[in-house]
């Protein structure tokens, strides 16, 4: 039983799925045919018995609400809650939505927490992990802070942007600089932080006080020096989902059982939002293979190397070929689409051709009719 | 909310003997369907989509399953405040002692109490192993607006399967006027569906009359409608059209199943406005494979496929290897068909582990073969 409360954090400006999060915030967007990005993180804290989770929203609140509040995470629900929270008081101008902001505006609901830790962690970066291994292994050190990072060979295709982490042979985290695809063999910080509520709740005052545009992690990296700041390295799977190509690279990647089976372990479930549809109907016509497919879809055309979300249609003589489809979108008959991205409820009719490449899947929108 | 006071009772203490190992363990009620569901879904779903709240389920004959299984109402959006999904086994009475229920009136019988605390008035009395979509509440319109004691749905059937059935004989405005069990020489061809709704305070007559013959054999079908005729009671025949199907054998929970591939098919799940609702079981999407050929096939999450599969259902968590052949078959969940296996016109059971090149089925069989662990630990492997 993990005796810290989890907060889910929200990724800084440098996490954008382009397209995308016009509708929705980077943690409710649909990944793997049946879950939101959240799920992941969501479902690491739960499972690890963390019951008392606030989850911090940026913009656009509709969908994640409405994710979070129909989804069974698998909590008492007298004892438990998921808190879904924003930024209460007014904001002039977009730079000034932090994640600190959020956190001041909601400090009385960290106040009333009665756990003495605290887990920080955004959801965009995906992987398995038991929380109280990290928690039990922190308080063993005495430490102040505790950040989990992956260490990656591939920080020049991935984890653009994202914060490489400086460690020294005591393990202790020196400085963070940009990811700017530079090296090949890098940490990642995975941007995840476990610490006591009380220095969290002071880290979170510092910032405020120190700059009213400082987000979590600029207070983090500038207390290096002053605070005893250790690694623990994540050893699984992890994807860093901050744009539109990454979102891409990683459905591609774990349409693959051989990466996902990190993913999917049979004691550490995935929880998400049911949403009853029955199975999917492969038809007269249908060849499917290398493919992730949700259920509720019905497919008469061929799908190759794809992610299938719920409820799609695919008729007759379409080919669907390196594409993420969302949810109860629909391709019609004889469309060719490769290496395309499709959001939910789309409708591909009319354009029997769309080719995308890997540094730029075509980006179909929500709702959108072409 | 409570929108009327007609309470569900779902008798679902059936072992369905005729099929066999399927219902070793479960109730038939509780037996896989459809790739994601179990059989009890479709009355559950029924309830919850014709906004009924109070559901009782009568269970008897190896009841731990199924009554886990209903106990969580939430899966159907039976959890409302005044509303629930009610487990009633028998259980030990003060006068009568423990009696087990003897049959589908005494199940009801037994439990007049519980229709007592729910403020019964009307009660809808359901079989848990029929495969249908249903709205009740039409059915209920339909009975206060005939004014009935009593409401039977009835299903056209071919005039030469009658004799299968019960047969209801109605007047020009489907009156009954004869109820015929197994007629030899059927006068009509509207067959009983099982699904009776009852104006509860003449129905608690009955079932008290009827639990004090000693000569009653406690059944709807042969004892309280007999009864309600004889007394002239007014009996309406409900038509049902669309799907309806009583999976009692081996080749009928086949075929149920196998209907689910034609994308004409009158249970349609894909509608959205009558989702049938079962539980949640934290599975992966589908993994289809590199070597995978799927050729018409009705396949639910938890599957990963690698092999061919034709004209078949894969259920919850199956897995099919590279080179398996899985045609006209049934895959029940958490079933593995090993690399190389050849499984044509079964059904394999729930966990059965299929070896690598086993070859099973057959696809002139007259009839369908029920795979389970026995099967395969007595069949050798045969070459390929």
């Amino acid at each position: 039983m993990c005796n810290a409360l989890g907060i889910v954090s929200f990724g800084d400006t440098n996490v954008d799925v382009l397209g995308m999060s016009n509708y929705r915030p980077v943690a409710a967007i649909n990944f793997l045919g049946r879950y939101r990005i959240i799920d992941f993180l969501l479902s690491n804290m739960t499972n690890s018995g963390i019951s008392n989770i606030q989850v911090y929203i940026k913009n656009k609140p509709r969908s994640l609400i409405d994710h979070v509040k129909e989804s069974n995470f698998n909590i008492n629900s007298k004892r438990g809650k998921i808190h879904v929270l924003y930024g209460e008081s007014q904001i002039t101008q977009e730079i000034y939505n932090h994640d600190i902001s959020s956190y001041m505006s909601n400090m009385e609901f960290i106040e009333r927490s009665n756990k003495p830790y605290v887990i920080v962690a955004p959801s965009h970066m995906v992987y398995r992990i038991d929380f109280n291994d990290v928690l039990n292994k922190h308080i063993e050190t005495g430490n102040d802070i505790t950040l989990i990072y992956t260490s990656t060979d591939h920080a020049k295709e991935e984890f653009f942007m994202a914060d490489i982490v400086n460690i020294d042979s005591g393990n202790r985290v020196t400085s963070f600089v940009k990811n700017r695809g530079k090296y090949k063999s890098r940490n990642i910080s995975l941007e995840c932080y476990v610490m006591s509520k009380r220095l969290f709740i002071e880290m979170v005052n510092k910032a405020a006080n120190t700059s009213s545009l400082y987000w979590f992690k600029d207070i983090i990296a500038e207390s290096c020096d002053d605070l005893d700041i250790r690694g623990y390295q994540h050893k699984g799977y992890v994807a860093c989902i901050n744009s539109l190509p990454a979102y891409y690279r990683a459905s591609m990647e774990l349409r693959q059982y051989q990466y996902a089976k990190d993913l999917f372990k049979q004691d550490w479930p995935i929880h998400t939002k049911t949403n009853d549809s029955c199975p999917t109907l492969y038809d007269n016509g249908a060849s499917v293979s290398n493919s992730i497919v949700a259920n509720g879809c019905q497919i008469e055309g061929t799908v190759i190397n794809s992610v299938i979300g719920r409820n799609v249609i695919i008729k007759k003589g379409a080919i669907v070929e390196n594409c993420v489809i969302l949810p109860n979108a629909y391709i019609g008959e004889d469309t060719k689409i490769n290496t395309c991205v499709v959001d939910r409820e789309a409708i591909v009719h009319h354009v029997k051709k769309l080719q995308g490449t890997l540094e730029s899947p075509i980006y179909v929108k929500r709702r959108d009719r072409i | 909310m409570r929108n009327n006071n007609m309470v569900a009772m779902i008798l679902a203490g059936g072992r369905g003997t005729r099929l066999f190992d399927l219902t070793k363990k479960v109730a038939k009620p509780a037996v896989h369907y459809g790739g994601k569901y179990r059989i009890i879904d479709f009355p559950l779903s029924n309830c919850a989509n014709s906004d009924i709240s109070v559901v009782g389920v009568l269970t008897q004959y190896e009841s731990v399953l199924l009554n886990s299984y209903v106990a969580r109402d939430h899966h159907w959006g039976l959890n409302s405040k005044d509303g629930g999904v009610f487990v009633l086994p028998p259980r030990e009475k003060d006068e009568t002692g423990f009696g087990l229920y003897r049959g589908t009136a005494d199940a009801i019988g037994q439990n007049l109490d519980f229709l007592d605390q729910e403020e019964a008035e009307y009660v809808l009395i359901l079989s848990g192993d029929h495969i249908y979509k249903m709205n009740y509440a039409k059915m209920l319109n339909d009975h206060i607006k005939s004014k009935a004691d009593a409401t039977i749905a009835v299903l056209e059937v071919p005039l030469k399967e009658a004799s299968r059935f019960g047969i209801m004989n109605c007047d020009k405005n489907d009156l009954i006027i004869e109820f015929e069990e197994k007629p030899k020489k059927p006068k009509s061809n509207l067959a009983s569906m099982g699904i009776y709704i009852f104006t509860y305070k003449t129905l608690k007559k009955y079932l008290l009359a009827d639990e004090k013959n000693p000569d009653s054999s406690h059944d709807f079908g042969k004892d309280i409608i007999p009864n309600y005729l004889n007394d002239n009671r007014v009996l309406k025949a409900h038509r049902f059209v669309g799907y309806w199907k009583d999976v009692g054998t081996i080749d009928s929970l086949w075929e149920a199943n196998m209907d689910l591939l034609n994308n004409q098919n009158e249970l349609n799940l894909f509608d959205p406005s009558w989702k049938i609702y079962t539980e949640d079981t934290n599975t992966a999407p589908q993994f289809i494979g590199e070597h995978a050929k799927i050729k018409r096939a009705y396949i639910t999450q938890g599957c990963i496929v690698d092999g061919l599969v034709q004209d078949s259902v894969l259920f919850t968590d199956v897995k099919v290897g590279e080179d398996a052949k899985v045609v006209d078959t049934v895959v029940m969940n958490g079933a593995i068909i090993g690399k190389g296996a050849k499984v044509t016109r079964c059904i394999v059971a729930e966990n059965v582990k299929i070896p690598d090149h086993m070859v099973i089925g057959d696809a002139n069989s007259e009839n369908i073969e029920l795979v389970t662990k026995n099967t395969v630990s007595k069949v050798g492997v045969k070459d390929v």
